[in-house]
């Protein structure tokens, strides 16, 4: 397609020349850091306190003596670990990629050079391919630098060993991380095809963002509650709270068509190593290999990547059917 | 000559309101050729067809041998615009902004480069060129629009308001630039304006837009003739008969 990467190439360079771009990558940047710090010193102390109260051995991560309660303390607490750096890049990954999109067309159309892009001999396919492609580009630079730097602190602080079970969990964490970032960008796009001002689609890019984090995991939880209320009994003079079974899958339903739910859902059940049950009262460790935890997540993962393709295509659709005026 | 340009029917509706009504005229191959006409007449809706920009509701146009509804790409190719208000990328230099046309529309890059220092030079932004196009005043920009324009080397040139914006310098330059360009390149120009002092002094003919259809068309001495103007009356006193303001 003539034109797409010069487009791209464009809107790569506009995108990194601009002050609130570097300005919201060392936000998330810091963020990240700081956060993966915090859980690499958490999960130090839990692997020696995971040890202890289950086994009672002495043994340590990685001696290779406690293979069993070794994976229990190595499963459950990678991904606890993690998640203030998954909650984080699902907070300011969103806010960059909107950030980045939110203007994309209707910058174009209110500065004029919109008519001026659309008079050279290109199809219009190629602007707003172009124009994604750029701001993608620009996504995944920061997604790979924020993950580079933070997983590098993680694995410094803890002595992690890398093996490649956990490589290829970080690296589907990481693809995870991006598809989050493009369907952002892909609301920017849309919005900035929609809205004819900038201040507008910004606004309207920000209360997407919001239900995404808060309003409807709130809703599901409403709804939810609503549905299959949370009994409250007295039991031998204690309270006691019970959830009905309807309760929990009507909120994991409903938070779960926020992209920021459904993007941590994903990646704790990729970086779940582990899980344990209570058979008869007794712990079982019963470790989860990546193939169980993709089929774990993989309604998650259909949907995410079709909200994707549907809002881009969207995108697609009006602004190829546009009058320029 | 040949027609460069044939409109033809060409019309353009929004809902009842009918924005370019069946308009029929050639422009011919290296002429100058102004479009003129109050706001809303018609003028930035005909060009925006003829770059296949608004697709029109009836009728079409052939812009050097391309049907606008049939090979739109054809038609732009030869084509440069330099829109009303016509802005850049603020994030970068002159250079970069003409670099980046130049790429879309496919000119070798050993070409572009001399072209683009050429083109920096003629318009006067020449000590400019590597201070980011953020920092330009409108003036500035209307010069880089131009450079823009040319940037592909068109047999076409569509300005629409070109010299909005130009202190009365530029505006001598602009005029003088026009000039070279239909004589030394037998370039086509076409250009909307409001300043009939422009129109009067550059244009092989023009056509009159009134409310979507074309008043009158041809040089200035045919339209003087078309309404009886008398020695006393200027073209702007043509220009009102043909809006029907006198």
């Amino acid at each position: 397609m003539a034109g797409l990467f010069t487009m791209a190439k464009k809107e790569f360079l506009d995108i990194i020349g601009e002050k609130k771009f570097l300005l919201i990558f060392a936000t998330l940047l810091i963020v990240v850091l700081v956060s993966t710090f915090e859980g690499g010193l958490s999960y130090s102390s839990s692997q020696s306190s995971t040890v202890t109260t289950v086994t009672g051995n002495s043994t340590r991560p990685g001696d290779g003596g406690g293979g069993t309660f070794e994976a229990f303390g190595s499963a459950q607490s990678l991904s606890r670990s993690l998640s203030s750096m998954i909650t984080n890049f699902s907070l300011v990954g969103g806010v960059l990629a909107i950030a980045i999109s939110f203007d994309t067309i209707n910058n174009e159309r209110q500065k004029g050079s919109l008519k001026t892009l659309l008079s050279y001999p290109i199809y219009r396919d190629t602007i707003v391919y172009g124009k994604y492609l750029g701001g993608l580009i620009a996504v995944a630079l920061v997604a790979t630098i924020t993950f580079l730097a933070g997983i590098g602190v993680f694995v410094s602080v803890t002595g992690l060993a890398l093996t490649m079970d956990t490589v290829i969990r970080l690296l589907i964490f990481f693809g995870v991380s991006l598809i989050y970032m493009a369907i952002f960008l892909a609301v920017g796009l849309l919005l900035s095809i929609v809205l004819p001002l900038p201040s507008t689609s910004l606004l309207a890019s920000m209360i997407v963002w919001l239900s995404s984090i808060q309003l409807i995991p709130n809703v599901g939880y409403a709804i939810a509650q609503i549905l299959y209320p949370v009994r409250f009994s007295l039991a031998n003079g204690r309270p006691s709270f019970a959830t009905q079974a309807g309760f929990t899958t009507i909120r994991a339903i409903i938070s779960g068509l926020s992209p920021s739910t459904a993007y941590e859902n994903i990646v704790n059940s990729i970086l779940t190593t582990s899980q344990l049950q209570f058979n008869s009262g007794s712990p079982t460790v019963i470790s989860i290999n990546v193939t169980q935890a993709i089929a774990t997540s993989l309604p998650s993962l259909i949907y995410f990547v079709g909200l994707l393709i549907a809002i881009f295509a969207a995108a697609y659709v009006i602004f190829t059917r546009q009058e320029i005026r | 000559m040949n027609a460069i340009i044939e409109i033809k029917n060409l019309t353009k509706k929004y809902g009842d309101f009918t924005a370019v009504d069946h308009v029929n005229y050639t422009i011919e191959e290296g002429e100058i050729f102004g479009l003129l006409g109050p706001n809303g007449a018609g003028k930035t809706t005909t060009i925006l067809m003829l770059l296949g920009l608004i697709p029109p509701t009836e009728g079409t146009a052939i812009v050097n041998g391309a049907d606008i509804i049939e090979k739109p790409l054809e038609a732009r190719r030869t084509v440069g615009l330099l829109p009303e208000g016509a802005g850049f990328y603020e994030n970068l230099n002159a250079r970069q902004n003409l670099s980046f046309y130049a790429e879309l529309a496919e000119v070798p890059t050993s070409v572009a480069k001399e072209r683009i220092e050429k083109l920096i030079d003629m318009v006067g932004l020449g000590t400019k060129r590597d201070v980011k196009v953020g920092a330009y005043s409108r003036g500035m920009k209307q010069r880089l629009g131009i450079a823009q324009s040319l940037v592909r080397d068109p047999k076409i040139l569509i300005l629409d308001e070109p010299t909005q914006g130009i202190d009365p310098e530029g505006t001598r330059d602009f005029r003088e630039l026009i000039r070279m360009l239909s004589k030394e390149k037998g370039m086509t120009i076409i250009f909307t304006t409001h300043v009939l002092y422009e129109v009067n002094k550059l244009c092989d003919r023009v056509a009159i837009m009134k409310n979507g259809t074309i008043a009158g068309i041809g040089t200035i001495t045919e339209l003087r003739k078309q309404v009886n103007a008398t020695e006393g009356e200027d073209f702007e006193d043509v220009f009102l008969r043909y809006q029907g303001v006198v």
